[in-house]
């Protein structure tokens, strides 16, 4: 895609602070553009040589409401980075380009679609130490200081199904099978737990994978603080398998070495039943959240039809859901 | 009353058209998977001109035994369509307030798998 000049002009200004004024922009392509953020793939000449960096910016669209601004995605990435978290090197904040907000990471290779990620047979390597390596990113995350972060939202299991609540009231539509789910999880919510810095979504789909396993973390804009618990349970909603269902976490392994592994790491004893508690969270998190994408297209904020097709597509989520409140009782 | 094709059949040459003709040819793999996304809403217009009606008049036949509602259900699909929002509603409502009926989790479980029939049939097929 072609980009303005005022763009690219306004880019190079806010880029040279960072590396210096003797900077060319050598290629600049849109890679994934949409209302509410945009990705660019960026190839800068240094003196040091060519850099490969990646510039995310704020689409023309409202911003979701849940997400973090650019802004603070950047710090948190920063902070996540200083923490030796493996996510792409952050370099720098760059106010409005254009009149929207953007920043400026490393751009990393490694696939990052969910469906090759579980098949693709040259991975099968990486597949077998995925596991243990999410363990090591999510312990990583969640010994982040909460105060580094001081912007962060969320909470608690009551925190979380009180905004579920209130997206499902503004559907305008009633869900019967996400009531269960919600009446349900009011009723088994934890009493009282830790609450730590998420990543918000770290699963299948949202990380770079090599030949050799996890390259790197991505996609920090759903960054909160909330029960550890949550974060270890999100790969293993079906939705993030892929077609593999049998594999429950994220279409790549089973269960309990990644969280044996995960409690040695942190010390912490999250149990399997708290795993089940908060897996089923994550499908009603997921069924309310494709509904409310839907209304996006329906309202018009953002016409899109992949966000019209995701309305449909709830139903699986809630397929899930229903069955896995049968086996729970 | 309109000529052929129905409805469905031209649902089906739009989607027919996407998958063969214009997929090929798409290199730009953002643009291929939403045009892929496209034909996949074709289908479910497909399967729901199909047998979507049957379906609505089964999910207030079994929201209104939940309910215990005892008034005759609309012929009129459109009718039909309100009374399942509505009774939907009141269920909803019910579950809410901690007085989820009898039966409900299997009358959800029926009704999610018949959702399922139009917008994801593969992935009911596949559910184990």
């Amino acid at each position: 895609m072609s980009v303005g000049a005022a763009f690219s002009v306004e880019l190079r200004e806010r880029l040279t602070p960072l590396f210096g004024a003797d900077i060319a922009i050598e290629r600049l392509a849109l890679l994934a553009g949409g209302a509410s953020k945009e990705a660019w793939a960026l190839d800068l000449r240094t003196p040091q040589g060519t850099r490969e960096l990646l510039v995310r910016r704020a689409g023309g669209g409202v911003i979701h409401q849940e997400t973090l601004t650019l802004e603070h995605e950047h710090r948190l990435l920063e902070v996540a980075f200083a923490a030796g978290v493996r996510v792409p090197k952050p370099y720098g904040y760059l106010g409005e380009i254009a009149g929207r907000p953007a920043f400026v990471s490393e751009r990393v290779s490694g696939e990052t679609i969910g469906r090759r990620i579980v098949q693709r047979p040259d991975l099968a390597a990486a597949r077998a130490v995925l596991p243990v390596q999410i363990a090591e990113e999510l312990a990583k995350i969640h010994a982040i200081p909460a105060e580094r972060v001081p912007f962060l939202g969320g909470g608690g299991a009551a925190v979380i199904l009180r905004r579920l609540t209130d997206e499902v009231d503004l559907l305008g539509d009633a869900h019967p099978a996400i009531e269960l789910g919600l009446a349900w999880a009011k009723r088994q919510a934890p009493e009282q737990s830790e609450t730590v810095v998420l990543h918000g979504d770290l699963r299948v789909g949202n990380l770079a994978v090599t030949p050799t396993g996890l390259g790197h973390v991505l996609d920090w804009e759903f960054g909160h603080y909330g029960d550890p618990a949550e974060d270890v349970a999100w790969p293993l909603v079906r939705a993030w398998r892929f077609g593999i269902d049998q594999l429950r976490l994220g279409g790549i392994g089973e269960v309990e070495p990644y969280l044996e592994h995960y409690n040695a790491l942190t010390g912490r004893h999250i149990t399997l039943d708290s795993l089940d508690y908060w897996e089923i969270v994550g499908n009603l998190k997921w069924a309310i959240g494709a509904l409310t994408q839907s209304r996006r297209h329906l309202s018009g904020q953002q016409r899109s039809v992949e966000l019209a097709v995701l309305g449909r597509l709830a139903a699986e989520m809630e397929y899930e859901l229903l069955h896995l409140l049968e086996r729970a009782g | 009353m309109q000529d052929r094709p129905s409805a469905a059949e031209l649902a089906q040459a739009v989607r027919e058209f996407i998958e063969t003709e214009v997929l090929p040819g798409i290199d730009d793999p953002r643009l291929r998977f939403r045009m892929l996304v496209a034909a996949n809403g074709l289908g479910i217009l497909e399967r729901e001109i199909g047998t979507g009606a049957p379906l609505v008049r089964r999910e207030v036949e079994s929201l209104a035994r939940l309910l215990d509602h005892a008034d005759p259900l609309p012929d009129d699909i459109d009718e039909l369509r309100r009374r399942a929002g509505d009774l939907n509603r009141e269920l909803a409502l019910r579950i809410r307030g901690g007085d989820t009926p009898e039966g409900t989790l299997a009358h959800c479980v029926t009704t999610v798998a018949d959702k399922l029939r139009v917008a994801s049939p593969r992935y009911l097929e596949r559910y184990r």
